[in-house]
């Protein structure tokens, strides 16, 4: 490790970033559901999600390598307005790839990037989402690697960015473990986090896989489990090979890759982080799934109880623990990673509540 | 010996490269396709390289990227794609290199795939996303696996990709995807003579043959060029009369046949 390096990196992490973030003990919904939630509150981070942590450290070692340029892919804006950020506060150039469908859903994040300073390329072609916009980023990086580093904002792709991604996660949990220990004094018994590619849930379980403490990750549901209805990929898929990583996919008996659907776009992708299809199969981590229903009840719950809108990505993990709450001990504690903020949600959810108006 | 091995061996010897076509299998459609193919080797084509649709090409530009995701709506696979290479194999005598995605491959379980294309009259395998480390698998079947290298590789890639001593070695002109614009014609002669005096493997060179002059501009520095999106073009031009198409191939490939005999740009 190179004590400077982690010295400059803690340096944003503290004052630019904002960490640590807080552990915040849900008073009004602990006490309705009978076990005790906390919400580890990345969503308080600046840019109003975990994706900075991963951004800076990454930009950092980019700026280490030589290269003037970041390259970014994105699902809800959420990692590109990372990234546009660090790059702007490294004074480097940033090009952005985003799917046109997720440009038209998140337009908010689209616009914030943009002001960044980052150039934000439409990607039109094939399931124009995520995983389309991954593709065209690898593109331009295979192009451009001289002097451009491409940040990839999951625990995804080729070796070794699952595990770059990770480490500068891992943060997240490391200090969920120093709080909850000055908190109650002791281990939490469950820590849930949404898995989309999975680089918040990894990040909080990282610290704690050698722990007596259950580890659920949270999969999107989506309107059901049909193939191109959700993005469940550890529950419903198979092994294969996307991005330059063996992991489980969602696809098709001849291994075409398939669409997806999530009503939060930085789930909405067909792959997921190789290390969590390692700890599925190994047992340590259980991983489940809710549908775009239960994730909006659970949006709407946490607003109105907490006063806290969190991000859908982060609502799936919420969703979750309403659902087993009833069935746990009263003694347990559970923390849920927060980890985004759900301001880039509202028009999304608006228009969901609103088609359900219509149906009823 | 392969056929393929014996080819490119023949051209190693010449100082004309061998011609190889890149087209996609079952497009526009089976019929019109197989007219192409027939084409392709009227306009003295030596090798046929059969693309398989996938929904994620990412080695693939803008204009061979188009022909998977139309192969993949129509729900093309890799078994489609067996099917058409063992029907191209009885209707010409070119040796096919079927090029497909690992992972379409893998799900089929590669030792099911590779008795298939044998069986289907494949000659020869390209992998795109399959890292030479990797390349083991494809082993052991009769069937020639073959390494690509970039000019961004480093010695240490270049003397794995000789080391497998393959029918030849697939030399990427562009820091890029296919169809890309191709680096400074003397750094692309450089790499061709780096990766040359690493290996005794034949060289193809592909990606960024854009038409007959880089063919005869290259044509002393490998012993095959590649031609993929030049031809995915003509196809997407002329697609839409289905019975000036094969003409139009025909003739492309004559004008890339005297390129290689350095007789273009004399014209």
């Amino acid at each position: 490790m190179d004590p400077e390096f982690q010295a400059e990196l803690d340096y944003y992490l503290k004052n630019y970033v904002g960490r640590e973030s807080p552990l915040y003990l849900c008073e009004r919904l602990s006490r309705e559901l009978g076990v005790r939630i906390y919400l580890k509150r990345e969503d308080l981070n600046h840019t109003g999600s975990h994706k900075i942590n991963n951004t800076l450290g990454q930009a950092l070692l980019a700026q280490k390598m030589g290269k003037e340029r970041l390259i970014a892919e994105t699902g809800a804006g959420q990692h590109g307005v990372a990234t546009a950020t660090a790059a702007a506060v490294l004074g480097m150039k940033c090009t952005v790839y985003m799917g046109a469908r997720d440009m038209q859903r998140q337009r908010l994040n689209v616009f914030r990037m943009q002001m960044l300073g980052a150039e934000v390329k439409e990607v039109s072609k094939g399931s124009q989402t995520l995983k389309d916009a991954t593709n065209e980023a690898f593109r331009d990086f295979i192009q451009s690697f001289e002097y451009s580093h491409m940040l990839i904002g999951s625990v995804v792709g080729p070796h070794p960015y699952p595990m770059i991604v990770r480490d500068f996660q891992s943060v997240i949990g490391r200090e969920v473990k120093e709080q909850f220990k000055n908190l109650e004094g002791r281990l939490p018994s469950h820590i849930l986090a949404c898995v989309g590619g999975g680089s918040n849930s990894m990040g909080i379980f990282y610290p704690f896989l050698d722990e007596p403490v259950e580890l659920i990750g949270v999969e999107a549901g989506g309107r059901g489990i049909n193939p191109g209805e959700h993005c469940a990929t550890l529950g419903h898929g198979d092994d294969g090979i996307l991005h330059g990583a063996f992991s489980r996919l969602l696809q098709d008996e001849n291994g075409q890759i398939l669409d997806t659907h999530s009503i939060s776009a930085g789930l909405d992708y067909p792959g997921v982080g190789p290390e969590h299809a390692y700890l599925r199969e190994n047992g340590r981590v259980t991983y489940v799934h809710v549908s775009d229903e239960e994730t909006i009840e659970a949006f709407l719950k946490l607003s109105e109880y907490e006063g806290i809108i969190p991000a859908l990505e982060s609502a799936h993990a919420v969703a979750y623990a309403l659902k087993m709450a009833p069935d746990l001990s009263a003694g347990s504690s559970l923390v849920i990673n927060l980890s985004g903020r759900g301001d880039k949600d509202a028009e999304e959810v608006y228009r969901y509540l609103e088609k359900r108006q219509e149906v009823l | 010996m392969s056929a393929i091995r014996e080819l490119m061996l023949h051209y190693q010897q010449k100082q004309n490269p061998a011609l190889i076509a890149f087209i996609m299998a079952l497009l526009p459609d089976e019929d019109l396709c197989l007219d192409c193919i027939k084409a392709l080797e009227q306009g003295g084509c030596d090798i046929l390289e059969l693309g398989v649709p996938f929904t994620d090409p990412l080695a693939d530009g803008e204009i061979i990227e188009r022909f998977h995701h139309r192969g993949t709506r129509q729900g093309l696979n890799l078994k489609r794609g067996l099917e058409f290479a063992h029907r191209v194999k009885n209707s010409c005598n070119m040796p096919i290199i079927l090029f497909s995605y690992y992972n379409p491959l893998y799900r089929m379980g590669p030792d099911k795939f590779m008795q298939e294309a044998k069986a289907a009259g494949i000659e020869g395998l390209i992998v795109p996303d399959l890292p030479l480390d990797e390349m083991h698998v494809l082993d052991g079947y009769g069937i020639e696996a073959i390494p690509m290298l970039a000019p961004s590789s480093t010695d240490e890639r270049v003397q794995m990709a000789a080391e497998r001593q393959a029918a030849f070695i697939y030399c990427v002109s562009v820091r890029g995807v296919t169809g890309k614009r191709s680096l400074p014609e003397q750094e692309i002669k450089d790499y061709l003579q780096k990766v040359r005096i690493a290996a005794r493997t034949p060289l193809a060179l592909g990606f960024g043959i854009s038409g007959p002059q880089p063919v005869e501009t290259f044509r002393d520095y490998t012993d095959a060029v590649v031609v993929g999106s030049y031809l995915a073009r003509i196809i997407e031009e002329y697609e839409d009369c289905p019975r000036l198409l094969p003409e139009q191939i025909e003739k492309a490939f004559l004008k890339l046949g005297e390129a290689r005999e350095g007789k273009y740009g004399s014209i």
